[in-house]
Parts: structure tokens; C-alpha cells; sequence
């Protein structure tokens, strides 16, 4: 380990050098990086740990214990919300805190607004920890939590960690600011404008809201926001972070200045337009998948600008890495850096994607991402911190050793057969049969239950990683027990800023004999006038905003274009109160968490679901449910495609084998009819048309919907109006105790197969079209049905 | 390499120096060429020439396996006639493998595997709820039955024959009696007609 303190070097502070020789006073705020270190670690294994549940859940779906709050639709989103924004964010706020005070040679601008930081910040990720369990959802991924949580992480984010990082910028007394900030900057400002424009809701109540945009305008910009969130959530905070940490800890220069300034702006302009290759062969216009497929090929390189000035700089520090933990997590963080932006553009091109997208090849880039680049970056970060923030000796370096090779076997553990299994589905969805007659694997499941191994090792895994994770918590408590009684608090001394500043003379050209555009361009090369940036805050961050404002008008604009493209015809009726109900419901328990509602123009997929989506399919669809993963089928043309009795039975006992939790839950609970006008009232706001009978009682009209279903499912023999449990023998459907049955009509589940029944019609099957059949014809027997 | 020909800057920030190298040539050209491969593919694609679109390609790939699945038949006709012909002509075997995997994709949620039934009735036995003649099993498919119990299929299906060879590859399970299947519903009909092949025109 470095044994070197933190500042102890005094001089450091003097070597700001001021004309008048006035130097001030100042030290650094270690207090907050020692807070926002812990809330790291804690919230880091808190993040494993439901990662390992939501892993175990697709093996053993009974672990949830047929209860509401552990299902896996409802889990997943907490371990993606944790891992994203609870580990990795505040693993992003130690590193800025301790390296903006050291790169601005200037105390945090302001105590205050770091404690509300740390402490807002918190309060959201508790609140995200009892909503998300609770059911209550944007559905949207990564921007899953509703919107009174949004303007907190609003304030949060601009008002106290904003505010308070660009007046420490102002104030600072480093004259340029060095490369890491820079990457701070692109951070704080993009964030704040992906999290505003992503999260436009009509609330109705207080833990529900609908966006301002549907369908195919939602889904961009969804994933204008959910690939953003990985370029500037997850990338350019850890590259600020590499920046700093990297060269500190092998005490190396950094290997390339101007590859830092190209590689810096290309990121932050390409970035942000390679959204829509998480939509390609989806319902939106195929050139904006093509533009997202090509600015995600040409942002290869951009991405490894960084690796290669990560992976360089260690020249010299080879030797090193045999014996420091912090550079083996660094050089491992990096290297699955460069693997997943190499893997990134190959997964945006549309036939590559044909083939991965849906399968759990896209988990398994994530978490080479997430697990190798943000969280081995971090597990880096904190063994260099421990010894700094806590004055003391790091208390094993043999354990942070041990962690290191535990996570990176549960790394390698994890992914390896989570690529295989997305292959292995992934082919199967496309295999036919020998002659061609039709699908191989016809029926769904079996493409599921191969895979089931594979989930397993994935399990173990997590485990490994997870395990990683005990190990530092016990070395960090044990460095903490030998901090000081009390920390030692130096004092800097340093100039302030001189009101006026003489830039070093623009360059000469260094060739000759050339036309003068040459020479401009020579001379531009130098890269004199980002020099000058450099110490031009406010002209910095104004540059990085146009950077991001111009390449997302890019994709704004198609985005309002195409709603003039869209055919709304008036046959294509919004849902009824009851579907609409029933789709919050679908939204509320996470189904788009396993389930797709996009079928894409293949013939494999045609086959096996029914005609490719349109995009006038969606006009109503706030949020859009198209999803990501498909654990289990598509359901966009699911609507009349099985009986209503098929889907009670099918909530209540999913078929063998299949990772489906028994939804029985869903039978008990009340469907809250009060609630439905002010649904069916914020619908109608943002668009969609209801006749004036529906509208002047929409809570009614719902409970006629509800009984039609019930009357149906009475006339195919299926359960009664009042539901028993029929798995429960103690409770004879004699006995008629109100806690152990539920009239039916009243269920959400009732709710919920409404909307099943509606997918992918144009119009709602209710109110229904006298065919002149008797419900006679339709009664007969099916007494060995389980739900009778 | 070796660092001790680069060129430091003088920039220091907390103690972190900065080489002034330049940009390694391979990342810079590799950059160029994906600035120019893009072009080209925007250009190729989105330059409005029919064709070369996802859907396009979708369609030209469909035509191409329904050429190579019925090419040889042409469109079939719900006759009782043709119905016997592909249940029972041997030529007709590798179409009603159709009917076969179409019923594997799309009907065993409900009648089960072999047919056995489940929310659905048990198709090999000789009770039928709607079905009085073999054509009837066309109709049920194309227009649903059971006030949408069992769900329209029309137009689901890529071709016109899929309904045809479906019905076929159901009829063929009557009298199969698969062990444990759902006990009868309806009433029992007429068994099927007999299959008098007709004489081939060549």
C-alpha cells in the first residue's frame, strides 16, 4: 500500500505561486468522503444481496413466499435502483468530494449543502427501498421511482451537490482544472437535464403518475435517458474517478493530455444520440435505429481513449500490480471497461442485436460493466482511501488480495454462463424445425428451462462477488477501529485566484510550406484554446451543455416529428377504465420486468407471436410496456389469444417449471375502483379519448367490465362469484369467512386479465358484440379444472 | 514503450502530471474509419432507395419460406375433400408438419401436448362441443368458438394454409384416446368420411 498521509505535503499548497505573496488559509472536508465511503460499502452489499434474491427468484420463484413484496418483478428494479444510483452514486460522490477539494485546492464550497447531499441522497434511496417492494413504479427502467422521490433527486442533485460542486469550482485556487473534472462537469449537468426531461409526468395521486409521452415517443425517450444514464452515471463519473485515483495510486503521469481532451469531447457528443440502439427492429422509425447503431460504432474508439490512457499511464507501475491490490482492481476495472465498450457497439449492430437482444446477454454486458468497471473502480478507490481517510495503516492488504481474486473468480462465474444462456436462448427462438415446417421450441418454456443451470452457476456467482464484498466491510471495519482518537486536520496554505490571467502565446505553427487552413489547423492541434477553457468554468460547462443539448435535439425532434407520423385512427380506442386499471396493475407488479410487448419484424418471431408491431399500436401506452428481457413471452398480441379462464388459472398456479411466481395474491388484494377516475381523468388530459358515458362514471363502467369477465368465467365452469382458496381445505366453501374469501369482480386479478385480453386489439372486446350464441352452448363440463 | 521519451507537460494538479503524447495513430484511424463507415451505411440505407429496409428485408424473407413451404400446393381450399387429402395422402405428410408445429406454438396451452384438453377439451376422444362435420374444425379455428373462449386465429397466421393443415393435424387425434385426457364434452358425431384418393392428373 502507499503509506504516504493525506496531506502532508504541505507545500503542495504554495505551489500556486500568487504574485502578492497573499496565500489563504483552508482544509479539506475528509468528513463527507468518510460518510459518503460508508454509505458505499453498505449500500454496495445491500445491492449484491438483492441481486443474489432477484437470481435465486428465477430458480426458486417460491422463495417469494407467495408474498407481494419479493416477487421478482417488483425486486429487480431495487437491485438495479441500489446498484446504480445507492453504490455506485455514492461510490461517485467520495470520489468527487475527496478529488474536487485536492484538484480545486479549496474546501467544498459549502458543509451545509454536503451533509443536505449526503443525507437527501440517502432518504432517496430509502425511499426507493420501500416504494419499489410496495409496488409503486414508473416502470420505466432505472427511472423506476415516482414522482414526488424525481423532484427530490431534482433537489437534491442541482440544488445541494450542483450548487455546491460549481461554487467550489468558482472559488477554487487551481488556476485549469484538470481532466477528472471536466468528466464532473459533463456528469452533474447531463444527469440533471436526462432525470428532468425523462421524468414529465401528470400525477394522479400521490404514488401514481402517467408521462406526458406514449408509446413510441416514451420509449425514446426512455432510452435517450437509460443509455445516458449509463454514459453519465456510470462512465464519466468512474473516468473522473480513474482520473484522479489511477495516477495517484501508481504515482505515475498520466499518459496522454490531448488524448484526454478528444476522447472527453467525443464521449460527451456521441454519447448521448446512441439511445435508440436499445429499440432496434421495435416500432420506431428505422433510420433513428440506424443513427443510434452508428453512433454507438463510432463511439468505440471515444471509449477507449479512456482505457488507453488508464492502461498507459501504468507504464512503469507494472511491477506494482503483483503487490497492490489498488492497481489490480484498477487494471481489471479498465480492462472490463474496454470489454464492454467493445462489446456496446457490436451489440448495437441490428443483426448482432437480432440475436441478443431479450436473451441474458444483455444482463451479462451489464454486469461486465457494472461488476468489473464500476464495481472493481470502486472497490479500488476505497482500499487507496481507507488509509487516507482514516489516518491510519490499511488493516490487511493479504485481504484486500483475497477479495480481489474472490470477485473477480464470482465476476467471471457470473457472466460466463449468463452469455452462454443468452446465446443458447437466443438461438432457440430462432430455430426451426429441420424441414422448415415451423418452430423448434414452440412452445416458450422450453427455452426456459434449459437455461436453468446456467442461472444457477450465475447464482453462485453473485455469491462469490457478494462475499468479496464481507470481506472488505471486514477490513474496512478494522482499518476504522485503528483510526486516530482524533483525525488530523492539516492546514493548506494557498494563493487565491489573481483577477487577471496571462495565457502563454499561442502557438507557432510547426510546419511550413502548407496553405494557412493547414497551418490553423496546426496550430489548433495544440489544443492552446482548451487550455484556455480550462480555466474558464462557466465557458467550460456552457460548451458541454451544447454538446449534450445539440446531439439530444437531434433526437427530441424526430421524437414530436413522429407523433404527426403516427396513424391515430378512431378505431384504435383507448383502454377501458378497467384495462386501464388492469395495466397499472401489470405496471404496479414489474411483468415488464420478464415479459416484452414488442414483436419484432422477424419471421421467427411472426411465427411464434403474431404480425410485427406498428407503432399506432402504442398511442395509449403511457408508460410503454415494451421491455427489455423476455423471461417469459411476448405478450403484445396476447389479447384474446387464451380464455379468460386459461388466465385465472394461469395467475394462480403458473405451469411446472416455469420461473413465474403464482400471482394469488392478486385474488385477494381489492382492485382500488375509487381510484380509477382519476386514472381514466389524467389519461384523458394527456390525449386519449373517452366517450362521455364512459367518462361520467368511469369507476361504474369498470365494475360492469369486471363482472362481464366474472359472468364469463361462471359460464365456462370457472370459479365462482365469491373466490375461495381452493388449495386451502380448512376452508369449505360452506363457511363463509370474509378474510378467506373475496367476491371476484372485486380482484385485481380480474383487472388484470382485462388488460391481458386487450393486447394488441384495436378495440376493447367490452363491451361485447352480441354474437346470438347462448351461454348454454357455452357451459359444459370442466370439472377436473383446478379452479372450480 | 519506454516513458522516457515523452514529453511532460507542465501541468500538475495535486501532484498528477500529464505527458503531452500524442494520439496513439491506430485509435486515431480506427476512429476515422467508423466517422466513415457510418456515412456510408447511413447513406446506403437511408438515402430513400426501396428495399433496403428492415421491414423490406422482413417481407422478401417470408415470401421466401412461404414459396419454399407451399410453393408446390398453391393456396389450399377448406374442403372436406382436401382436408382428408392432407390428413390421410401421404404426399401431403411433410405439409401437415405444419399443421403440426402450429399446433405445438399455438394450441397446447390449452388442448395439451397430444391433444388431451385442459382449459380446452380433449381432442382425441369422439365428443365435439361445436364440431359436426370436419370442416367445422376450419371455421372454429379461423372464427373461435365458446363466445372467444377458444380465440379467433384468422389472422394470425402467415398463410391461409396454416388454418387448413392445422385442422387436419387436429382431426388426425381423433380416436387417439391419449391416456388421462379431460373427460368428453359435447356429443359424440359421425366419424370422419373415408379418404378415397383421388386419381392423380399425371
Amino acid at each position: 500500500m502507499v503509506e504516504d498521509k493525506a496531506g502532508v505535503v504541505l507545500e503542495n499548497g504554495v505551489q500556486g505561486g500568487a504574485q502578492d505573496g497573499h496565500l489563504e488559509s483552508f482544509t479539506y472536508d475528509d468528513k463527507i468522503v468518510r460518510m459518503f465511503a460508508l454509505a458505499t460499502l453498505g449500500w454496495g452489499i445491500v445491492a449484491f444481496l438483492v441481486g443474489l434474491i432477484v437470481a435465486l427468484l428465477l430458480v426458486l420463484p417460491q422463495l417469494s413466499l407467495c408474498l407481494p413484496y419479493f416477487t421478482f418483478g417488483r425486486l429487480r428494479p431495487l437491485h438495479t435502483n441500489a446498484a446504480i444510483f445507492a453504490f455506485a452514486g455514492n461510490a461517485v460522490f467520495a470520489a468527487v468530494y475527496y478529488s474536487t477539494q485536492r484538484l480545486c485546492k479549496a474546501r467544498m464550497w459549502s458543509d451545509t449543502l454536503s451533509h443536505l447531499h449526503f443525507w437527501g441522497w440517502q432518504l432517496i434511496i430509502v425511499s426507493a427501498a420501500i416504494t419499489l417492494p410496495l409496488g409503486i413504479t414508473q416502470s420505466k427502467e432505472y427511472a423506476e421511482l415516482e414522482w414526488p422521490i424525481d423532484i427530490l433527486i431534482a433537489l437534491v442533485w442541482v440544488g445541494f451537490f450542483g450548487v455546491n460542486f460549481f461554487m467550489t469550482l468558482i472559488k477554487r485556487r487551481e488556476r485549469h482544472m484538470y481532466v477528472a473534472l471536466w468528466f464532473y462537469i459533463a456528469t452533474i449537468v447531463t444527469v440533471a437535464l436526462l432525470h428532468v426531461f425523462n421524468n414529465l409526468v401528470v400525477p394522479a395521486g400521490l404514488f401514481k403518475s402517467y408521462p406526458i409521452y406514449a408509446g413510441v415517443q416514451d420509449a425514446f425517450m426512455q432510452w435517450w435517458y437509460g443509455h445516458n444514464a449509463v454514459a453519465f452515471f456510470l462512465t464519466t463519473p468512474f473516468l473522473g474517478l480513474m482520473y484522479y485515483f489511477l495516477p495517484k495510486a501508481a504515482e505515475r503521469p498520466v499518459f496522454s493530455y490531448k488524448l484526454s481532451i478528444v476522447h472527453f469531447w467525443s464521449i460527451v457528443f456521441i454519447y448521448i444520440w446512441a439511445g435508440p440502439h436499445h429499440l432496434h427492429y421495435t416500432a420506431t422509425p428505422a433510420w433513428a435505429q440506424s443513427l443510434g447503431m452508428v453512433f454507438s460504432l463510432m463511439l468505440w474508439m471515444p471509449s477507449w481513449g479512456g482505457m488507453i490512457n488508464g492502461l498507459l499511464t501504468l507504464r512503469g507501475a507494472w511491477h506494482r500490480v503483483a503487490t497492490d491490490p489498488v492497481l489490480k482492481f484498477f487494471v481489471v476495472g479498465i480492462t472490463f471497461y474496454g470489454m464492454s465498450t467493445f462489446e456496446g457497439p457490436m451489440l448495437s449492430i441490428k443483426s448482432v442485436n437480432a440475436l441478443s437482444h431479450y436473451t441474458d446477454w444483455t444482463i451479462a454486458h451489464v454486469h461486465s460493466g457494472a461488476l468489473g468497471w464500476n464495481g472493481f473502480m470502486t472497490f479500488g478507490m476505497l482500499y487507496w482511501l481507507l488509509p487516507r481517510i482514516f489516518q491510519t495503516k490499511l488493516y490487511s492488504v493479504k485481504l484486500a488480495t483475497w477479495h480481489f481474486w474472490v470477485a473477480t473468480i464470482g465476476m467471471l462465474l457470473y457472466i460466463v454462463p449468463i452469455y452462454v444462456a443468452g446465446l443458447t436462448q437466443g438461438l432457440m427462438w430462432r430455430a426451426f424445425n429441420p424441414d422448415g415446417s415451423g418452430l423448434l421450441y414452440g412452445q416458450f418454456i422450453e427455452t426456459v428451462r434449459v437455461l436453468n443451470p446456467m442461472w444457477w452457476a450465475r447464482a453462485i456467482g453473485g455469491t462469490l462477488y457478494l462475499g468479496g464484498a464481507l470481506i472488505m466491510a471486514y477490513n474496512y471495519y478494522m482499518t476504522w477501529r485503528s483510526r486516530p482518537a482524533k483525525y488530523d486536520e492539516p492546514v493548506f496554505r494557498a494563493a487565491p485566484l489573481a483577477p487577471t490571467f496571462v495565457d502563454p502565446p499561442v502557438p507557432q505553427p510547426r510546419i511550413d510550406g502548407v496553405l494557412e487552413i493547414g497551418k490553423k489547423l496546426d496550430v489548433w492541434e495544440q489544443f492552446h484554446w482548451h487550455r484556455v477553457w480550462e480555466r474558464l468554468p462557466v465557458r467550460f460547462t456552457v460548451w458541454v451543455v451544447i454538446a449534450v443539448v445539440v446531439a439530444s435535439a437531434f433526437e427530441m425532434i424526430p421524437t414530436f416529428m413522429i407523433r404527426t407520423n403516427i396513424p391515430q385512427t378512431g378505431a384504435f380506442a383507448p383502454y377501458t377504465p378497467l384495462e386501464l386499471y388492469g395495466r397499472d396493475v401489470y405496471i404496479s407488479e414489474g411483468c415488464y420486468n420478464c415479459h416484452s410487448q414488442m414483436i419484432r419484424p422477424m419471421f421467427a418471431e411472426t411465427e411464434r407471436y403474431g404480425d410485427y408491431s406498428k407503432p399506432h399500436e402504442f398511442v395509449h401506452d403511457r408508460p410503454f410496456q415494451w421491455g427489455s428481457r423476455r423471461i417469459g413471452p411476448d405478450l403484445a398480441r396476447e389479447g384474446s389469444k387464451q380464455s379468460n379462464l386459461w388466465h385465472i388459472q394461469h395467475f394462480w398456479k403458473p405451469e411446472e417449471g416455469s420461473p413465474m411466481p403464482a400471482y394469488q395474491y392478486l385474488f385477494f388484494d381489492k382492485a382500488d375502483y375509487k381510484s380509477i377516475p382519476a386514472r381514466v381523468k389524467a389519461v384523458s388530459a394527456l390525449g386519449s379519448k373517452y366517450d362521455p358515458d364512459v367518462m361520467a362514471d368511469p369507476a361504474e363502467h369498470a365494475r360492469a367490465q369486471a363482472r362481464w369477465i366474472v359472468e364469463d368465467l361462471l359460464a365456462q365452469n370457472g370459479p365462482d362469484r365469491t373466490f375461495y382458496n381452493p388449495d386451502d381445505a380448512n376452508n369449505p366453501k360452506e363457511k363463509d369467512d370474509p378474510k378467506k374469501s373475496v367476491m371476484l369482480e372485486d380482484s385485481k386479478v380480474i383487472a388484470l386479465i382485462a388488460y391481458m385480453q386487450r393486447l394488441g386489439l384495436d378495440v376493447s372486446p367490452y363491451p361485447p358484440v352480441d354474437t346470438g350464441e347462448t351461454g348454454d352452448e357455452r357451459a359444459q363440463s370442466n370439472e377436473d379444472l383446478p379452479l372450480n | 514503450m519506454s516513458s522516457q521519451k515523452d514529453l511532460l507537460s507542465d501541468h500538475a494538479y495535486d501532484g498528477i502530471q500529464e505527458y503531452d503524447n500524442p494520439l496513439p495513430g491506430w485509435w486515431k484511424w480506427l476512429f476515422v474509419l467508423t466517422c466513415i463507415f457510418s456515412v456510408v451505411y447511413w447513406v446506403y440505407f437511408h438515402s430513400g432507395v426501396d428495399g433496403r429496409g428492415i421491414h423490406a428485408e422482413y417481407d422478401r424473407h417470408v415470401a421466401q419460406v412461404m414459396l419454399e413451404r407451399f410453393g408446390d400446393i398453391g393456396v389450399l381450399e377448406a374442403t372436406e375433400e382436401q382436408l382428408l387429402a392432407a390428413m390421410y395422402d401421404p404426399e401431403f405428410d411433410k405439409y401437415l408438419k405444419v399443421g403440426e408445429s402450429t399446433f405445438k406454438t399455438n394450441c397446447v396451452q390449452c388442448h395439451g401436448v397430444a391433444g388431451e384438453g385442459g382449459v380446452g377439451p380433449n381432442m382425441t376422444d369422439d365428443h365435439y362441443k361445436t364440431i359436426k362435420e370436419l370442416t367445422d374444425i376450419v371455421r372454429v379455428i379461423e372464427n373461435g368458438a365458446a363466445n372467444g373462449a377458444m380465440p379467433p386465429w384468422k389472422t394470425r397466421f402467415s398463410h391461409p394454409n396454416v388454418t387448413i393443415l392445422t385442422a387436419a393435424y387436429v382431426a388426425k387425434m381423433r380416436g387417439t384416446n391419449v391416456a388421462g385426457g379431460k373427460s368428453p364434452e359435447g356429443t359424440v358425431i359421425p366419424p370422419w368420411p373415408k379418404y378415397v384418393p383421388q386419381p392423380k392428373d399425371n
